[in-house]
């Protein structure tokens, strides 16, 4: 599938999921990022992608039902902040589900030629994050056969952060110098696999954008139970066509190669 | 003969006359807020279809002449700048690099870091997208370079997945892929092991000879590459640069290979790059020197039955090996044997999945009995002065002495109130090794240590070495450098097939190995090791 159709996938669900705080619509949205990184991440590493962001957004649902309590506490204040942290880890999985099913750096050479500074600049970003924790990871171990490994963290952030910062620096320098001298941003490129906007793109453009659609109205309109009161808090109703609309986002799981 | 380079100066000697690939006229260049010129009225001339040598001493400018070549030196680096180069014809000062991407390739020292896609496919065909290139010629170009370079199992990888040797090649391909007429290669063999050094050369050189491509290679290990250079350039230092015949040009640097080095000290004539050449100069092979060496002392690390591996299966399986206090020993082998792994496990990294390490009769503690040098010695530094780098060490382990003393008995005391970031490569692995060494471990271990190192500084290390085993540690260094294991070893250990294949005194190992024999055993035989043992028995 081609990368912009996984765009509009994700972007349409994020929408949905600012939209509303509804745990009927959030569940079902959850579902479907962990349905299309199941059929459509086949490597490894987008496996590790989706399951670090599914967790991350966990912990954050966590932290910010914890942070309620030093406030003033209700049972109302309490399942507003667990729906709200259960919003953000949705995000987050929809997040790592796509990068999971998408090359982002792939993605990054599809942008126009006038973007390409600001391309250059997301590109370096992308391929050094990972990089970074690489990094991080061997100056840890280095510092421990010096035995600073143990103790207060405080004491041994300076070991941490200065090697692996200046070998960021020099990284990213490296990667921006070799992208220039392999002609980046020289003039109209090609493609070496050339990906249509076929059929099931359009499918997964056109449903994800429906969905989005649909939500927005809804919003727009107060209908729909999107949003969860606190005072008197009530259990939501979900209505038939946004349960319908939310599970559209379930649907490229129905054509991935595996299930074609 | 060698040519100073001065602007009139030609093409070099022996080479075919055609127009120049690269022309270099009067250029001087320091770096941003650099008191000195990193080159000096520099003027080359380097014809098409030749391979070049560009050696020299670390810091010397071979980095920074190569990459005057495609531009970088002075659009990424600023700087002052004067003089004019001429690559195919175009001025690289009107020339921004990504506007000479077609007619140059560069492969930068750390390969890796010079990816920008996630696939091994993807990453051969990026410079191609960029210049262009219509659909169905990269395809035949991606076979092709993969053929070439034996990348056809990598093909689907992440490059993230690759091992060092692995991504060297894939930096080549991918550079080649894009069609340039010069390929600029910055230290291409560091990585890689001596059989995968002689493919990628031997590759090199066939696209030299069938295409008539120009490559330019700066290396260190000119034992690697000598041999198959057509011109030589030298950066003599203080930004000088000469041009000329490999062997008159290997001849004033005096770096190596070790066949030269053994002709300079006995005046041979012309000066020997090759093996063969060498063994000309001998009629009778004297009787191999008789092995010195210490009894070794108590054993200071046992390995038993050790397994060890990743998600995809055992790299290493039925390990077993003892190192002992005042020895130091050199690990051997292919890219992906094993190495790195098995260093992980002594010093307590990584566990093995079978079979145990013990220190000194106890589990590997780093930074207490055990301690692993890295790969990258920056990954280590992190204070301002050297001296502060050891007290920084010896603080955390409780340790009385101060790091003066310590600096003194390794030598390196000059060093103690200068910048970790103001030394040489060769200079910031002493302190980065001294600074690990001072956690008092008895087991010392490196791991590949010699990347970026001349020989002045493969010397020093090698002193340093022998100081920390004369002292009672064990030491073990991973290498794939054949002439630093000849100079510095008493034993190695060779492992292939996920096993220990031969252990044993460096004569025995290495004297009947066709892939790791250092240049004096190829030229002498079994039983020498170094140009100091040939040169006085020959003299």
């Amino acid at each position: 599938m081609h990368p912009g159709a996984w765009v509009a996938w994700s972007a349409g669900a994020s929408v949905v999921a600012l939209s509303t705080t509804n745990p009927f619509y959030l569940l079902i949205l959850f579902g479907a990022s962990w349905a299309v990184q199941a059929s459509w991440g086949g490597r490894s590493r987008g496996v590790r992608s989706f399951r670090f962001f599914a967790g991350a957004g966990l912990v954050a649902m966590a932290l910010r039902t914890v942070l309620v309590v030093f406030g003033p506490v209700n049972s109302g204040s309490i399942v507003i902040a667990l729906l709200e942290g259960l919003r953000v880890a949705v995000l987050l999985a929809v997040y790592g589900a796509f990068n999971s099913v998408s090359d982002a750096s792939a993605l990054l050479r599809l942008a126009p030629r006038r973007l390409q500074e600001v391309t250059l600049a997301a590109a370096l970003g992308l391929t050094l994050a990972p990089r970074f924790a690489e990094t991080a990871v061997q100056v840890s171990e280095a510092q421990r056969m010096r035995g600073l490994g143990g103790g207060r963290l405080l004491r041994r952030l300076p070991a941490l952060c200065v090697p692996v910062l200046e070998s960021g620096m020099e990284q990213a320098l490296v990667l921006a110098e070799s992208m220039d001298a392999r002609g980046h941003g020289r003039g109209p490129r090609s493609r070496y696999r050339p990906q249509r906007f076929g059929a099931w793109s359009w499918a997964t453009a056109a449903l994800s954008a429906v969905a989005a659609v649909a939500f927005v109205a809804a919003a727009t309109a107060g209908t729909g139970d999107l949003l969860v009161a606190s005072a008197p808090l009530r259990w939501p109703q979900a209505t038939g066509p946004l349960v319908a609309a939310a599970l559209a986002f379930c649907a490229p799981a129905l054509w991935s190669p595996s299930a074609r | 003969m060698l040519r100073p380079t001065k602007p009139s100066s030609a093409v070099g000697g022996g080479a075919p006359s055609s127009p120049s690939a690269v022309r270099i006229d009067g250029v001087s260049f320091s770096y941003p807020e650099a008191e000195t010129l990193a080159l000096r009225e520099v003027s080359l001339a380097i014809p098409a279809g030749v391979f070049v040598l560009v050696a020299g001493p670390t810091g010397s400018g071979k980095s920074t002449l190569i990459r005057t070549m495609n531009g970088l030196v002075p659009h990424f680096s600023g700087g002052s700048f004067s003089g004019r180069v001429l690559v195919s014809g175009r001025d690289t000062r009107h020339t921004r690099p990504r506007y000479l991407a077609d007619v140059v390739g560069f492969v930068p020292q750390d390969p890796g870091a010079g990816f920008v896609v996630d696939l091994v496919e993807d990453e051969l065909a990026y410079g191609m997208e960029n210049l262009g290139i219509d659909p169905l010629v990269m395809r035949r170009r991606v076979e092709e370079v993969s053929d070439l370079l034996a990348l056809e199992n990598l093909r689907r990888r992440s490059v993230r997945e690759l091992s060092g040797g692995e991504r060297q090649r894939v930096a080549i391909a991918a550079a080649l892929a894009a069609g340039p007429r010069i390929l600029l290669l910055d230290e291409p063999t560091s990585q890689l092991d001596p059989q995968g050094a002689e493919d990628i050369c031997a590759a090199l050189q066939r696209l030299v000879h069938d295409l008539g491509l120009t490559v330019i290679v700066a290396e260190h290990r000119l034992e690697r590459v000598a041999s198959f250079a057509d011109l030589a350039v030298g950066c003599l230092g203080g930004g000088e640069v000469v041009q000329g015949r490999p062997a008159d040009v290997v001849g004033v640097l005096d770096l190596g290979p070790p066949v030269a080095s053994l002709g300079a000290r006995l005046n041979w004539r012309p000066l020997p790059l090759t093996v063969r050449e060498a063994r000309s100069h001998v009629q009778l092979s004297p009787e191999p020197p008789a092995r010195g060496g210490r009894a070794p002392g108590k054993a200071r690390a046992s390995v038993k039955g050790l397994a060890a591996g990743y998600d995809n299966g055992d790299v290493l399986t039925g390990v077993s090996l003892e190192l002992h206090a005042g020895v130091v020993a050199a690990l051997m082998g292919r890219n992906g044997a094993g190495k790195t792994t098995l260093l992980r496990c002594i010093s307590g990294l990584k566990k093995p999945s079978a079979g145990r390490v013990l220190i000194e009769g106890a589990l590997p503690a780093p930074g207490r009995n055990v301690a692993l040098c890295p790969q990258a010695p920056d990954s280590v530094l992190f204070r301002d002065r050297v001296e502060d780098e050891i007290s920084v060490t010896l603080a955390a382990g409780g340790l009385p002495d101060g790091p003066g003393p310590h600096l003194e008995r390794l030598g390196i005391a000059a060093l103690a109130s200068r910048h970790p970031r103001d030394l040489s490569a060769g200079e910031r692995l002493l302190v980065a090794l001294a600074s690990i060494a001072a956690s008092g471990a008895g087991v010392l271990l490196l791991d590949e240590p010699t990347r970026g190192l001349d020989l002045a500084a493969k010397h020093r290390l090698v002193d340093l070495l022998r100081i920390y085993a004369e002292e009672g540690s064990a030491v073990l260094l991973a290498t794939h450098d054949v002439e630093l294991v000849a100079q510095a070893a008493e034993r190695v250990i060779m492992l292939a097939s996920k096993e220990v294949i031969a252990d044993g005194s460096p004569e025995v190992v290495l004297g009947d190995s066709v892939v790791f024999a250092p240049q004096m055993t190829r030229v002498l035989g079994p039983g020498w090791l170094t140009v100091e043992q040939a040169a006085a028995a020959l003299a």
